[in-house]
């Protein structure tokens, strides 16, 4: 969490998309900002560079206001995927308060996404947050080229750590916005427990997920 | 960490706009025809203003500005009704420019704030890093300065070790030798004195007849009577039996005497006590010479064969060869108790002398065949043997370019060859 303030009653929150290098986090942001209600969130900040690549973040933020009174600011940031860039990738990941880990499909991408979950792990270590507790979805995107991994391996692999695995093609819009409302709802009970949204805010799973997924019409 | 600048931390309109001079943007919209321009932050606070005052029943465009999607301040511009059109458009105008503005600042801000962070952090790792590697250097170039004096030390150290080693080895055998030595000496010196002291009896036996002849001469010659009693006097002193025996007294005390001699002149040859370090050498007489200081330990029916031939004086520390035969001599003859023989057998080859010692004792089993010339190696019981002999052998040996061989089998016996190079003609090297 970025910041609580009782005083102002504003919470600040922050959501990251991890994953290794060009595995479409930015695309994963873009794809959210065309789909959703421009009510209810800000523009994406992009902080572009020369060749498209990320080297600082990207910054898509959501608000709502809780029955309360309490205002909640959330913040969805991607990390540079590049492996020189880790420094950049730990200062963007201290106080997340959920991660989602975008994956590449490609079969010859395996070893990268491997890497990266490692990398995760241990930046996850060094800022200080636990990986058993902290809300985290995997999604597994480019579903719509070829020579990928299959679903079956996938699951294989991801099913017994009872991380939810989602699939998606960023490129075609879709299973995008699943995956963030999946981290989403993840990241409400995590917040819930400690922060008590639902008893002492008034404000339940289902129309925090709600205000934050408005899907245009 | 903690108190670091947190990627995602809220910014305010004062802050991103803090770098920036919106008035000549707002100058230049009063002189297009707007009377009054106010930017203000979400709590009503006034950031820039410029013309005025403002009158009641202007005409006023109010635009809010968005920082990451929610409203953190406005634009507020006025102007005459009859200007109406007028201020909207420059309104819009105002409004479109400040929007870039405060995105590009925002976006500036953020990569600024990231990169600042990134980059003192790295500063901190980096200089932790340089810190870390510096004492290492520092370790290993203090290890580079004296390890080339350490080196030179510890060599030192060995060499000392070696040649006190080398010296305990000489002085150990030496103190066998004088243990052989001394029982060797008792024998003789054992006859010698007990003949002596026989003779000191004879002696006075002698001087009592000499006293008796002598008394009786100096009366008045001899008469019948002293005949008589002369006769008598000689039976009884056993001066028959006594004169030849005192030849014979003497002649073994001097034998006796001699072997003495020889004995210590033998140590002293296989000592070389007082001989120069560097002579040359019959390798023959030094066989000999160390085979005899060795009589003590050769069993009594051993059978010694020297197989010599003529060889060239060999030039090295006649001390140190002795030392080197005498190793190899001594384990050969305490091989076997009964029935032994040793063949020393000495050749010269083209540009080499080869000795070769072979018993017939047991031989050495094959396993520890290879680690008899090792350094404290020994087969003997703890106390009796150092296991230096052969080491020092082969040191010696070495030390004048040569090499010890070693030929054994089970119950048959046991040879080692001492090779040992010849000096070229015009070449001083039997020494190194």
């Amino acid at each position: 969490m970025i910041e609580y303030d009782e005083y102002e009653n504003k919470m600040i929150l922050k959501l990251v998309y991890y994953g290794p290098a060009l595995s479409g986090k930015t695309t994963n942001l873009l794809r959210l900002h065309d789909i959703l209600d421009k009510e209810g969130r800000g523009d994406l900040a992009v902080l572009d560079t020369k060749d498209d690549r990320t080297i600082f973040f990207d910054l898509l933020p959501f608000f709502l206001i809780a029955p309360s009174g309490l205002k909640i600011k959330l913040k969805v940031f991607t990390v540079p995927g590049q492996v020189k860039h880790d420094a950049t990738r730990k200062a963007v990941l201290q106080r997340a308060d959920g991660v989602a880990f975008i994956a590449d499909s490609r079969l010859s991408e395996e070893t990268n996404n491997f890497e990266s979950f490692k990398n995760l792990e241990d930046n996850l270590t060094v800022v200080g947050l636990d990986i058993e507790r902290i809300p985290l979805v995997i999604q597994f995107n480019k579903r719509d080229l070829k020579n990928i991994i299959t679903e079956a391996d996938i699951n294989r692999t991801w099913e017994q750590t009872g991380i939810p695995v989602l699939m998606s093609s960023a490129l075609m819009g879709w299973g995008v916005v699943e995956t963030f409302g999946k981290l989403v709802e993840l990241s409400y009970d995590h917040i819930d427990t400690r922060y008590e949204l639902k008893e002492k805010h008034g404000l339940d799973k289902e129309t925090f997920v709600r205000k934050l997924i408005r899907v245009c019409v | 960490m903690e108190d670091d600048y947190i990627i995602g931390a809220e910014k305010s309109l004062r802050e991103v706009f803090e770098n920036i001079d919106l008035m000549p943007l707002i100058k230049s919209a009063v002189s297009a025809g707007a009377s009054y321009v106010m930017v203000e932050d979400s709590e009503g606070e006034i950031l820039y203003r410029h013309g005025g005052p403002v009158e009641e029943g202007v005409f006023t465009v109010k635009q809010p500005m968005y920082l990451e999607g929610e409203i953190a301040g406005h634009i507020v511009i006025t102007g005459d009704y009859k200007n109406k059109g007028r201020i909207r458009a420059i309104g819009e105008l105002i409004f479109n420019a400040v929007k870039i503005i405060l995105n590009n600042s925002f976006k500036t801000m953020l990569a600024v704030e990231t990169h600042t962070t990134v980059v003192n952090r790295s500063y901190e790792e980096l200089l932790e890093t340089n810190r870390k590697l510096m004492l290492s250097e520092g370790r290993y170039r203090d290890l580079a300065n004296t390890l080339e004096k350490e080196v030179h030390e510890r060599t030192e150290e060995l060499k000392q070790a070696h040649a006190k080693l080398l010296h305990q080895e000489k002085i150990a055998s030496i103190g066998q030798l004088a243990a052989g030595i001394a029982h060797e000496i008792n024998n003789p010196i054992g006859f010698i004195s007990s003949n002596i002291n026989t003779l000191k009896q004879y002696v006075s036996k002698f001087r009592d007849m000499l006293f008796f002849y002598h008394s009786a001469f100096e009366k008045e010659g001899l008469s019948n009577e002293d005949r008589e009693a002369s006769k008598q006097k000689w039976k009884n002193l056993k001066l028959d039996f006594i004169l030849p025996d005192v030849e014979d007294l003497v002649r073994e005390s001097l034998e006796g005497a001699e072997r003495v001699k020889k004995i210590v002149s033998d140590l002293k040859g296989f000592s070389h006590i007082d001989e120069a370090d560097k002579a040359y050498i019959e390798i023959n007489s030094e066989i000999d010479r160390t085979l005899n200081v060795l009589t003590h330990e050769i069993p009594e029916d051993a059978e010694i064969v020297r197989d010599y031939q003529d060889i060239p004086a060999f030039s090295g520390n006649p001390a140190h060869i002795c030392q080197a035969f005498f190793n190899i001599i001594l384990n050969a003859v305490q091989a076997r108790k009964e029935g032994l023989k040793l063949v020393i057998a000495v050749r010269c080859l083209s540009n080499l002398i080869r000795i070769d010692f072979s018993d017939n004792g047991p031989g050495i089993p094959e396993n520890i065949r290879k680690r008899i010339f090792d350094p404290f190696f020994t087969t003997k019981e703890v106390g009796t043997g150092t296991g230096m002999g052969l080491n020092v052998t082969y040191e010696i040996i070495s030390s004048y370019g040569g090499t010890v061989e070693v030929e054994s089998e089970a119950g048959k016996g046991t040879t080692f060859s001492i090779l040992l190079p010849l000096p070229q003609k015009g070449d001083d090297a039997g020494v190194r």
